[in-house]
């Protein structure tokens, strides 16, 4: 896939999206604060981000649901060594190592 | 530069060098990702440079591969880094007594890793110098890393054959994160539910359902934590 020059645009927004989130209150100090209830409904902002991106990239392919996919079952790899081993690399591997070797034995 | 900001800046330095080890992965990954999805090795590292922030990059890129409009992939960012007004707000009394311009960069250097380490020095500490260097030692140091091990990451990409989906990575990073969160249950019913409205939101124009799906999945994790009546850690 090829971007044109828009692409620089949208890196321009993003670090915004980003820098202007960590420096709100480091600039702003003592002259605002959060409500401690918004503070703690943000707290779930992450998680429910992260899934409600992840999530149709694994259960849905082609705009089906599919619930027998290489991606599914490299994602259930990943999350096995996420949860079983501290060693950061390990998801990676067994995650790709599912795919491609279900990719291969697929096609092949 | 006073004396006593090196000193600070040193101190700040060691205590993160051992921790600072844990964003080489990502860092990796990250430049990985971003030559998965087809960007130049400028392109990339101008967005690393940019926009400095792994899971805000990690989970951008897949829509920014799918061709979703720009709004869509700037709000996504920004609540990906709404945890970041909450670190801002909790060191913010650390930089009192630093100027404006010092106080623009530390914001733009903050880090999970950054504020895990700094934060109790930052808010003990009495002299303001040596608060700023306690905080710029680290932060410097994650984004020297974050830009030479992404800039491996995206060289190591080009000789990997296009048919091995390396975006995939992306996905599984995205995981990788996910995957503590949601040890925590109102934390697991937030990710839960937000997962579950993207999938069954996916027919929605512009790619709505995503937005939808993460306001769905916050208000389902409060809602829980209220049902369970504890707070988290």
């Amino acid at each position: 896939m090829n971007y044109d020059w828009s692409l620089w645009g949208l890196f321009i927004l993003l670090g915004l999206a980003t820098t202007l989130p960590r420096a709100s209150f480091i600039v702003l100090g003592a002259r605002a604060a959060l409500p401690e209830s918004l503070q703690k409904a943000l707290r779930y902002a992450p998680a429910a981000a992260l899934a409600a991106i992840v999530a149709p990239d694994i259960f849905v392919s082609g705009g089906e649901l599919s619930l027998l996919s290489p991606r599914l079952a490299a994602a259930v790899a990943a999350v096995l060594a996420a949860l079983l081993f501290r060693n950061p690399w390990l998801p990676f591997i067994a995650g790709m190592g599912v795919l491609w070797g279900l990719g291969h034995l697929l096609s092949g | 530069m006073s004396p006593s900001f090196r000193d600070g800046f040193r101190e700040g330095f060691r205590a993160f060098l051992p921790l600072s080890v844990g964003l080489i992965p990502w860092a990796l990954v990250t430049g990985l990702t971003m030559s998965g999805v087809g960007f130049t090795p400028l392109q990339a590292m101008g967005m690393n440079v940019i926009v400095f922030a792994g899971t805000a990059q990690l989970g951008t890129l897949p829509l920014i591969a799918a061709g979703a409009p720009v709004w869509l992939i700037v709000i996504t960012a920004f609540v990906l880094n709404l945890r970041f007004i909450i670190f801002s707000a909790a060191i913010a009394r650390g930089f009192h007594g630093v100027p404006a311009g010092a106080r623009w960069l530390s914001g733009h250097l903050l880090t999970d890793g950054a504020f895990a380490t700094c934060l109790e020095k930052m808010l003990s500490h009495p002299d303001p110098q040596w608060r700023l260097g306690y905080y710029l030692g680290p932060s410097l140091w994650s984004w020297l890393l974050w830009q030479v091990f992404a800039f491996c990451g995206v060289m190591a990409a080009g000789s990997i054959p296009r048919g091995w989906s390396l975006e995939f990575m992306a996905t599984i990073a995205l995981i990788v994160l996910l995957v503590p969160m949601a040890r925590v249950r109102p934390m697991l019913v937030a990710a839960l539910v937000g997962g579950g409205l993207a999938v069954a939101l996916r027919g929605m124009p512009l790619r709505l359902g995503v937005i939808v799906a993460i306001i769905g999945g916050i208000a389902a994790g409060f809602a829980a934590e209220r049902w369970h009546g504890k707070d988290l850690p």
